[in-house]
């Protein structure tokens, strides 16, 4: 057997797969390949041809009503996200890994924001606090405010990245790059002294920087194409079973 | 004129004909791919996690089932697929984080496939794909998580912002090798500077042709190229045309 061939017919319940009907239906692979291959092959076709249909027609209302089973589908997803999230942190404080304080704490904090929430939606709260969603003021004054202190702080990373890319090592490229980091930093000083270095920067972002993005951006499409017709055409891995 | 249907079914047909050419190609010929440092790398992060029955944490980021980095998960599970097969005859599961929860049952089913496979689904724990809410809140979470497990190495594929600067930050911090690639410029940009090798652009999606890719997909990086070309030609004659 190849490296990554797949198992023969059967062979997976030695695997400690499903086992009975169920087991011996799953453990098919080659059933279960084929199967899956066709599923996403003919909804993938379907979609690419109500995608570019006129809106009404027959294979239009099957892509929209594909995207609108997607948003209900995602809707419930976010659900099944917090029951993982809260897995994931009452394992490690079950089995005391380290840094299990810290999963205490994010646990407290998720069942706090949904005790507030409930007691929203009772409409408990009076006095000054009447009318108020007290689980949006949390999420203001604790999500909102921590998130734009380390946005503040990604600056610092960016530039202490930059100071070590060029003592790891000092190539054409990292040199370029801090030379483009230095002249953006500068030109972005208002004084009259850095206007040429003001300038560089405008021609930098216009020219060499636009262009560059440009064909990253390009290269990324080409490789979403190329991968796409691979998921299209069910050769995917992902998809089996 | 060309419509927007008629040029997406072109493009469609164009791809899957440079594909299955390619593929021809790769069966009948010694083609050799250029060699990316972060392919070379990665066999050899597993190896080292292995020996050292450490954990290495892959990283969806925000890449999504259902939006427009449907790909990119994809492919970026593809290749944490690639890699947990090689880790899977340890009994330390690699550590995936991501923030769509449409992404998690993908993730699972990746770590499931692997261990299926080495017919160690013993070490398996549905636990070891975590999802965390979307922004810094994840790059936090995803990072403290690492650093807690003493992840020896962080592979950071598909879609990140600027908070890919966090969690490669407390990956350096903890002397943790870092390979990064995001479909975001500014994610890209932090990537260069931060991971010790990275995955620039369409090469994340060559990534399966290069860890023991089969003759489809390694053909279908020719494809890429082909489609490259194409553009260039693209371009080239637009410019000129402007002259």
């Amino acid at each position: 057997m190849s490296a990554f061939s797949f198992p023969l017919v059967g062979e997976g319940r030695r695997d400690g797969g499903p086992s009975g009907l169920w087991g011996r239906f799953v453990n098919n692979h080659r059933l279960l390949h084929f199967l899956s291959s066709l599923t996403v092959i003919s909804v993938g076709v379907a979609m690419l041809v109500g995608l570019s249909s006129e809106w009404g027609t027959p294979p239009a209302d099957f892509a929209a009503l594909m995207l609108h089973l997607v948003t209900v589908i995602a809707a419930v997803a976010v659900f099944v996200g917090v029951f993982n999230l809260l897995a994931v942190h009452l394992g490690r404080l079950a089995r005391s890994e380290r840094g299990w304080p810290y999963s205490l704490l994010a646990l407290l904090a998720a069942a706090g924001v949904i005790a507030l929430r409930i007691l929203d939606r009772a409409e408990v709260w009076s006095g000054d606090l009447q009318g108020e969603q007290m689980s949006a003021r949390a999420f203001e004054a604790v999500q909102v405010s921590l998130e734009s202190a380390l946005a503040g702080l990604l600056v610092f990373f960016l530039v202490y990245a930059a100071y070590r890319l060029m003592r790891r090592q000092v190539t054409v490229w990292s040199v370029l790059f801090t030379l483009a980091v230095l002249v953006a930093l500068v030109g972005w000083i208002p004084l009259e002294e850095t206007e040429v270095l003001a300038d560089a920067r405008e021609w930098l972002v216009r020219v060499p920087v636009s262009a560059g993005a440009r064909g990253i951006l390009i290269g990324v499409g080409l490789g979403t194409v190329a991968a796409g017709v691979r998921v299209l055409t069910g050769q995917d891995r992902s998809i089996r079973g | 004129m060309i419509n927007d249907s008629g040029l997406i079914w072109a493009v469609v047909a164009i791809t899957f004909a440079a594909m299955m050419a390619g593929r021809f190609l790769v069966r009948r010929f010694a083609v050799r791919l250029r060699p990316i440092r972060a392919y070379e790398a990665l066999p050899v992060l597993a190896a080292d996690a292995v020996e050292s029955a450490r954990r290495v944490h892959v990283s969806l980021g925000d890449s999504a089932l259902g939006d427009a980095s449907t790909v990119t998960a994809l492919v970026s599970a593809e290749i944490a697929y690639r890699m947990s097969e090689r880790l899977a005859i340890s009994h330390q599961l690699p550590l995936l984080t991501l923030t769509s929860p449409m992404t998690l049952p993908l993730a699972q089913d990746t770590l499931r496939r692997a261990y299926l496979y080495r017919r160690t689904m013993g070490y398996y724990r549905s636990s070891a794909a975590a999802w965390y809410p979307a922004g810094l809140a994840f790059a936090a979470g995803a990072a403290s998580l690492s650093a807690d497990l003493d992840a020896d190495s962080n592979i950071l594929l598909g879609r990140f912002g600027a908070n890919l600067a966090l969690l490669g930050e407390s990956a350096l911090r903890h002397s943790q090798a870092v390979i990064a690639h995001s479909d975001l410029l500014e994610g890209q940009a932090v990537a260069f500077v931060q991971a010790r090798e990275v995955l620039l652009g369409e090469e994340l999606y060559a990534g399966p042709a290069y860890l023991n890719g089969t003759a489809l997909e390694r053909g279908s990086v020719l494809a890429q190229d082909v489609l490259r070309w194409l553009v260039i030609l693209g371009i080239i004659a637009a410019a000129l045309q402007t002259i």
